[in-house]
């Protein structure tokens, strides 16, 4: 998950409630006076004004008043999350609250299902916000002990050879579809660190959190261009195809490179690619590849690499 | 209660939509200057007549705070009436009202009503990537201890897309869905927008097809369903009848109006499908004393087809449910028989901040007026606007007569 997400910053009237997540408490406040449930804490009845309220735990069951599926990340750093399961979940107790759905394919979430909720730790600091799944799912907790789990590209069945010499079967390889996506791996501020010592680029706006959240146009540190592109070479893109008979191969350098979208420290990144075309010539046989890099739920690439292999 | 009619919108300017990228950059008082020249030609006024200003407070370049005051300063104005609104889309209608107001009530005799939407020059010391950050959480708060920053951001809740999305979700499970409908309100806007060569996409028609095969943003708004920001800017003078009986145009007297809202985020509706619009067009209707069938057109504010299509049902022109069935059944076109958004509504013409919303009652006034060119209605005295800001949190309307 990006690091740079937005994160609630609890105030004296609201840390009850937040503090009771932590708990896997659903905590709310109720009018002394008329019995009103109010969300959010408020110091105040927001039906009769009076301020008799008392903190009470509920169960924190409730229907599906409305929901949408964002199809474009409402902000870059939430592509993990993508496509978004943006939802209002009523409580039996008649408070509204946005909130996310986990658990639940798209198919099965519609408006009036009965919902649950799902006390979700998104830290080591133990930080947790409430989301809601269906009223028979099991989601199970995060876990911060161990590294991140990496997706895996399963283990691809012989690829198909093609020899170096092939010209009509190499130019039947170019192609506006790209691959499937590759394993992921995950952009962290270790990382990112690691690589401005390394280069040298130590610029604000990838090594200090700090000050990249307050005045950084990110809300956040974010991977340097040159690391992402680099990061390629950990990537195993699932090209169908192998090429065989030459002797030496070479990156030639790029056709065209950009980073068209930012990558926030903690995002997961995969790529996918496409042969964009083939030259054979005297010096040997060379394949443009387009290779994308993108943010995991990104639609927008955040490296786009022509890349120009030489097979000699 | 309400107004005598005895206040009339009488000369607007608006810039022409533009890209932000290619659009000019000017100070906003250089444009609050510019247009107010501009409106002051249009209605064939002096300056000397203006003695009332309403602005904008949020998003002015050159200050936060003190607003009228530098702007009365830089144009040079004496004002006996001041006012900043802050109620994002619907702003435009809700500077128009108070303006007629101050009039009735005897402050001032002719109000500038103007909202700059232009980019401002950067500084020499200024960070463009304040714009990147000022947009980042959309009109989402950030600020510790504002309920939006604590309960919403966090879970991706922000910007408009996804809470115009869900009442539209919430809808479709109350009464149905028809996704053709919805498209056929953008399309028969940009038909409008054939006429109108201000508009954004002047010179591009749309099909119901292209609507639907538009990429989904949020289920179930398609992007053509949404309106595009552009740079631009707009003002309109609101004078007194003796005012109004020296200006060039035929005035559009502004005879209702009404106002409603109650929460920021819809999730805390009573009924996300019941728009504050509904309050707000039923009192503006009393006091016009006119009904929805009364009115020669209607300019809906459009950020999305689905505000559209509820301010459609809230205002009374249609029955709460039968809102599609309305549109399949109606042509919205100015050609029609029920003319709506004739300059091609916000979604073809372009979204200019908070001066997107004065793009129909500028249009309202010209129809009123005889001088909407080519989509010019053969009959046009009443015409009802409406205004929306944040997530049909804060509505408005306005009635309209031709004096």
């Amino acid at each position: 998950m990006s690091t740079n997400k937005p994160m609630p910053a609890p105030t004296e009237i609201s840390a009850p409630f937040w503090a009771g997540l932590k708990e896997q408490r659903l905590t709310l406040p109720q009018c002394q006076a008329c019995g009103h449930w109010i969300f959010y804490p408020r110091r105040h009845c927001d039906r009769c004004y009076s301020h008799d309220l008392k903190w009470q735990d509920v169960s924190g069951s409730g229907t599906l008043y409305s929901f949408t599926v964002a199809r474009i990340p409402t902000l870059p750093d939430f592509a993990d999350e993508a496509p978004q399961k943006l939802a209002v979940v009523e409580l039996d107790e008649g408070v509204r609250i946005n909130t996310t759905l986990i658990g639940l394919e798209e198919g099965e979430i519609k408006i009036g299902m009965r919902l649950k909720p799902v006390f979700d730790t998104v830290n080591r600091e133990g930080d947790t916000l409430l989301r809601f799944t269906g009223i028979d799912k099991d989601v199970a907790p995060r876990r911060f002990d161990a590294p991140q789990a990496v997706e895996q590209v399963e283990e691809q069945a012989p690829r198909r050879q093609i020899r170096v010499d092939d010209a009509e079967a190499l130019h039947a390889l170019v192609s506006d579809e790209f691959t499937a996506w590759s394993n992921q791996i995950v952009v962290d501020q270790a990382l990112i660190d690691e690589f401005a010592r390394l280069s040298g680029d130590d610029y604000w706006i990838h090594t200090d959190p700090e000050r990249a959240r307050k005045q950084g146009p990110f809300g956040g540190t974010i991977a340097h261009g040159a690391l992402v592109q680099v990061l390629m070479s950990r990537l195993k893109v699932p090209f169908e195809h192998e090429i065989v008979g030459f002797t030496n191969m070479v990156n030639y350098g790029s056709d065209r490179l950009r980073f068209p979208s930012p990558v926030p420290a903690g995002s997961r990144i995969h790529s996918r690619g496409r042969v964009k075309a083939v030259e054979i010539g005297k010096r040997g046989t060379q394949l443009t590849l387009e290779l994308n890099i993108h943010v995991v739920g990104s639609e927008r690439p955040a490296v786009i690499n022509d890349l120009v292999v030489l097979y000699m | 209660m309400g107004l005598k009619g005895n206040a009339a919108i009488v000369g607007a300017a608006q810039y022409k939509p533009e890209k932000y990228a290619t659009a000019p950059r000017m100070f906003h008082l250089e444009q609050v200057a510019d247009l107010a020249a501009r409106a002051l030609a249009d209605a064939g006024l002096q300056a000397s007549d203006l003695d009332g200003l309403v602005i904008n407070g949020p998003q002015f370049h050159e200050a936060s705070v003190f607003v009228p005051a530098m702007a009365a300063e830089y144009l040079g104005m004496k004002l006996n009436f001041a006012e900043v609104v802050d109620l994002g889309g619907c702003t435009s209608v809700a500077m128009v009202w108070r303006a007629a107001a101050a009039i009735e009530l005897g402050l001032c005799q002719a109000v500038l009503c103007v909202l700059p939407a232009r980019m401002a020059p950067f500084g020499p010391d200024e960070d463009p990537s304040w714009m990147a950050r000022a947009m980042r959480f959309g009109g989402h708060s950030t600020a510790f201890g504002a309920p939006e920053a604590e309960f919403d951001l966090p879970y991706g809740h922000m910007g408009q897309n996804t809470g115009y999305a869900m009442i539209a979700q919430r809808y479709a499970a109350q009464y149905g869905y028809d996704a053709a409908a919805m498209a056929k309100i953008a399309v028969d806007q940009r038909f409008n927008a054939q006429f109108n060569p201000e508009a954004m996409f002047y010179g591009q028609p749309l099909t119901v097809e292209q609507v639907l095969a538009s990429k989904m943003v949020a289920d179930p708004l398609h992007v053509l369903e949404i309106v595009m920001p552009v740079a631009g800017g707009a003002a309109l003078i609101v004078a007194s009848k003796e005012v109004a009986a020296r200006a060039r145009n035929r005035g559009a007297v502004v005879t209702g109006f009404g106002e409603h809202l109650e929460f920021k985020s819809p999730s805390y509706a009573d009924d996300m499908t019941r728009t504050p619009v509904g309050p707000a067009s039923d009192r503006a209707f009393a006091m016009a004393g006119l009904k929805p069938a009364d009115m020669h057109a209607a300019q809906i504010y459009d950020c999305y087809t689905i505000t559209t299509l509820l301010t459609l049902e809230d205002a009374g022109f249609a029955p709460k449910g039968e809102g599609m069935r309305f549109v399949r059944e109606n042509d919205l076109t100015w050609r029609g028989n029920f003319p709506m958004n004739t300059h091609g509504g916000q979604l073809s013409f372009g979204q200019a901040g908070s001066a997107g919303g004065m793009s129909q009652v500028i249009e309202a006034f010209h129809q009123i007026a005889g001088r909407a060119g080519d989509r010019q209605l053969a009959r046009c005295d009443n015409v009802y606007v409406s205004g929306t800001g944040g997530v049909m949190s804060e509505q408005g309307a306005l009635i309209l007569q031709g004096a």
